[in-house]
């Protein structure tokens, strides 16, 4: 039927299709959408950085103009990838730089991005316009001054989460007068002070920012003043919030608050006194999205009377001080939440925190859930098959026991039921993590009913090998696998070799793996890189293959071996 | 007289454009729906017809009368002022429902005709067919050739196999490949001298065969026998493998992968096995590319200039081989599990390429 179309009308209909994954789909049809999909294809999402090179990417879509690219596994955000891993975005930058790609967007997750880099890219692409950074490391505001001096079209400039070197606060003065097209604008993450009066002459002159996360450095006047020159303002994120109550200042701020119509999505609060709380009251009716991960200064009582106000959640991120008490209000008030995440609030959690209880509560007011990230310190298999009865929506289900190898406390039983009902009910899941007692059954649920499951992380469970080999088997669009604390070994790892190929990386540590069983992978699959971590035997020039491996990453690749990996990394 | 005639023509009488399909039926259409399409309203400003039957605009081949009456349809609606923003939605909504065959002919006709918002409502609505599908499925739904992986599969089992000792055997049959992937690339272009071109790939297998039995030959029985415990070893993987093929593994820097061609090439045997009767001559010789002659051993009996020459094509190939590699980057494009679908070939032989492939 489409063999007659001009190229014209079917490139018309793949403007349209938006998701990568449908993108991806289109072109492997035919020859002819093979092509028109390259040619027409301007986002391109590289879930690892080393499996393909930027020649390459460039080669396929001449086209290309926004690019996510992530870096270091997953795990390196619970400090299990070592610092020097890898993970560079400038050879990446250097080659779009000198192929002339019209890029515009960049967003980078978990990667090494350095001040050379940000200089690069801030000069080589006339129309740049947006840069992500989402827990990324390795640059100072010194990049940042480059980013807002040279990028004359700039959109969006969002730091999540990253570590950055403040030298000084002058980054902001770097945008010329002349720049007013900035829409997004986050820097909470960054530890320095900032010029508050560049800030405010920048926010007042740009007419379309939507959306501000300001870092703790600024204080409550400043942010009155900011609020008072941008009531266009959708999604603000506070970062002091500390004053006398009865100052001129925080009235100022109050009655600025009662003009402001249009917030729908509020977060930070890094600094916050209690009783000031009040000030923000006039706003919560109206906010859909409220991120109080990082407010350690609001607990207990202040923050339920704070959740009373927010009638329109639909997403909330929190800290388990909140309480079973807190998520049973949550329940009651939040009728349309959609996603739920509870943090720790100390390192190890409290035990008088949040447990199963609050967690079936949640689950029986909002029956819109669908994703959910949540540590506490116990979990019942009672709860979890309430919970899936109740939610059966759940793509995304993470439970973080902090005591990861904790039974049921009621029945000292594994939290395979649980588990197994979850996976069971929730038949669109896609991203699971694991905790808690578990043996061989709770991966005979998953392999035989997780059937659309993307990712999975599993931590100190199972009883042997066929864990991990029910999970291959069963779940066929398995993408990520991250193992840590597991008795698989060599025969789990080798049976079904073919699989990895069709997944995007494997994390194994602290397992039963061996030195000669990667080694045989890698031997059996030229295009897997199998990097094995050597890092506490820097002096012994060779492995034993009869060693046991303390970390192993594989991952699907194209472009061969990397050449920027440290010493103590094996590819094998 | 005409002139009078004019004259009493009341004011509310209509014009009308009169249009003409491919297949040579005429109607008369209301001058205002008929304008809404941008190539019918250059039409008649530009030429002048439409104002008679006599001299009716012919639409392109695309627009059949059927596509003609749904496009005029929309036409109507759309051209009247007045109808609010979410009336033209419903009509719109209500509009595209149809079978995916009739959506696809009618984006087709709208576009002929520059009708843009149908266009866009048209594309839109095939978008919303695609999304969530395997290509497998778009295959199906749209009937569009699976004409992708074929020629990859075709062109992926003639790979060169690695030179790393500079062997001249293994660089004639890597010569023997490209010759092959030459006629694979012009048998493209020339389609319909397809029966023709079939003898000259039995002369290239028969070729094949012949180096492989000559080669045969100059091997002796010591280094035979070797050769057949090297097989084993290969493959036997539960055997540990030694340190010193590890640090071999880490030279190697090979821009192809290994695994890829030595499937391919064993299948390519195996095939071949089944087409003639002197299989027991081919466990005899070993192409594994870790395969190592002793030094001093090799025969190399090629003249210095034509070792020259076969230097320059097998760079040659190598360069116009890695310029086909970004076509192998749709691996990276694979949001879900990459399957080859079986493709029904006369060639049992070729069928069980596919087997060996789809294995890995």
């Amino acid at each position: 039927m489409m063999n007659y179309f001009p190229d014209e009308v079917i490139e018309h209909i793949f403007d349209y299709v938006v998701s990568h994954s449908d993108r991806n789909a289109l072109s492997l049809v035919c020859k002819s959408w093979y092509r028109i999909e390259r040619c027409t294809r301007q986002r391109v999402f590289i879930g690892n950085c080393y499996s393909i090179t930027p020649e390459r990417l460039i080669q396929r879509f001449p086209g290309l103009k926004s690019l996510t690219l992530k870096g270091k596994p997953h795990f390196a955000d619970f400090s299990l990838v070592p610092y020097d891993w890898g993970g560079f975005v400038h050879p990446w930058v250097e080659a779009l730089a000198k192929s002339r790609v019209g890029l515009e967007e960049l967003r980078l997750k978990r990667m090494v991005v350095s001040d050379e880099s940000l200089e690069l890219l801030s000069r080589s692409f006339t129309h740049f316009k947006s840069l992500v950074l989402v827990s990324c490391e390795g640059f100072s505001t010194d990049g940042l001054a480059a980013i807002a001096a040279n990028c004359r079209f700039l959109r969006e400039l969002d730091l999540q989460e990253n570590e950055v070197e403040d030298h000084k606060g002058q980054w902001l003065s770097c945008f010329p007068d002349n720049c007013t097209s900035l829409v997004s604008l986050n820097f909470a993450c960054l530890k320095g002070e900032v010029s508050l009066g560049a800030l405010e002459r920048f926010v007042a002159r740009s007419p379309n920012l939507k959306s501000l996360k300001l870092n703790r450095s600024v204080p409550v006047d400043a942010l009155q003043r900011i609020m008072m020159r941008a009531p266009q303002l959708s999604d603000l994120g506070i970062g002091s919030l500390v004053h006398d109550p009865e100052s001129e200042a925080y009235i100022k701020l109050k009655n600025t608050i009662l003009k402001c119509k249009s917030i729908t999505s509020l977060s930070g609060f890094l600094e916050v006194a209690p009783h000031c709380l009040a000030a923000i009251y006039p706003i919560c009716p109206n906010l859909t999205s409220l991120n109080l991960s990082y407010a350690a200064g609001i607990q207990g009582s202040a923050l339920v009377k704070l959740i009373h106000h927010c009638v329109k959640l639909q997403r909330l991120w929190i800290m388990d001080c909140i309480g079973d008490k807190g998520l049973g209000v949550v329940a009651t008030t939040c009728k349309d939440l959609q996603e739920l995440r509870v943090f720790p609030s100390v390192p190890f959690g409290d035990p008088a925190a949040v447990t199963e209880k609050g967690l079936v509560a949640i689950s029986m007011g909002c029956p819109k859930l669908h994703s959910l990230l949540y540590f506490c310190h116990q979990m019942t298999n009672a709860a979890l098959i309430t919970v899936a009865k109740n939610c059966p929506n759940f793509i995304r289900f993470r439970l973080c026991i902090l005591d990861a190898t904790k039974p049921d406390p009621d029945t000292m039983q594994p939290l395979d039921e649980g588990f197994g009902a979850i996976v069971q009910s929730c038949r669109r899941l896609r991203r699971l993590s694991l905790s808690g007692k578990l043996t061989d059954q709770v991966f005979l649920y998953i392999g035989m009913y997780a059937e659309k499951l993307e990712m999975l992380s599993i931590a100190f469970a199972g009883d042997g090998d066929k864990g991990m080999l029910y999970v291959l088997n069963g779940c066929k669009k398995l993408r990520k696998l991250e193992i840590r604390d597991c008795p698989f070994g060599d025969m789990a790892l080798l049976t079904d070799v073919g699989k990895y190929e069709t997944m995007r990386s494997l994390w194994m540590s602290s397992c039963e793996v061996t030195v000669g069983a990667c080694k045989l992978l890698a031997k059996k699959m030229p295009r897997l890189n199998v990097e094995i971590f050597n890092e506490n035997e820097q002096e012994d020039c060779s492995l034993e293959d009869g060693q046991k491996v303390e970390k192993m990453y594989l991952y699907r690749t194209l472009a061969g071996k990397r050449k920027d990996a440290p010493e103590y990394v094996w590819t094998l | 007289m005409f002139d009078a005639a004019m004259a009493v023509v009341k004011p509310e009488m209509k014009s009308y454009i009169w249009l003409q399909t491919v297949d040579g039926s005429i109607q008369q259409v209301e001058e205002e729906v008929a304008m809404f399409c941008p190539m019918i309203c250059q039409e008649v400003l530009q030429t002048g017809l439409g104002s008679s039957k006599t001299y009716a605009i012919s639409l392109p081949q695309r627009v059949n009368p059927a596509m003609l009456g749904l496009i005029l349809d929309y036409c109507r609606f759309h051209q009247v002022p007045g109808h609010s923003n979410k009336e033209r939605k419903t009509f719109d909504e209500k509009f595209i429902r149809m079978d995916t065959k009739k959506l696809c002919e009618l984006t087709s006709a709208a576009d002929s005709l520059q009708l843009k918002p149908l266009v866009d409502l048209t594309s839109r609505a095939l978008a919303r067919i695609i999304e969530g599908k395997t290509p497998e499925e778009i295959r199906e739904t749209f009937h569009l050739p699976d004409d992708l992986t074929e020629d990859l599969c075709q062109e992926e089992k003639l790979e060169p196999l690695r030179n790393i000792t500079d062997d001249p055997r293994i660089r004639l049959l890597n010569r023997l490949y490209a010759r092959k992937r030459k006629e694979l690339k012009e048998r493209k272009k020339l389609k319909d001298v397809e029966v023709e071109e079939e003898p000259k790939d039995e002369r290239s297998v028969e070729d094949l065969l012949s180096f492989i039995n000559g080669a045969d030959g100059d091997i002796k029985g010591t280094r035979a026998n070797k050769n057949k415990k090297k097989n084993r070893r290969r493959k036997d993987h539960a055997k540990d493998i030694s340190s010193e093929n590890t640090n071999e593994n880490d030279k190697e820097l090979n821009p192809l992968p290994s695994a890829y061609h030595d499937v391919n090439f064993d299948n390519a045997l195996e095939a071949s096995a089944s087409k003639h009767s002197r299989t027991q001559n081919l466990p005899a010789i070993n192409f594994s590319p870790k395969f190592e002659f002793i030094d001093g051993d090799v025969d190399d009996d090629l003249d210095p200039a034509m070792k020259e020459e076969l230097d320059r094509e097998v760079e040659d190939f190598a360069r116009r081989l890695n310029s086909d590699w970004p076509e192998r980057m749709q691996i990276l494009s694979l949001g879900q599990d990459r399957r080859l679908v079986p493709i029904s070939m006369n060639s049992n032989g070729s069928t069980h390429l596919y087997t060996g492939f789809d294995q890995r």
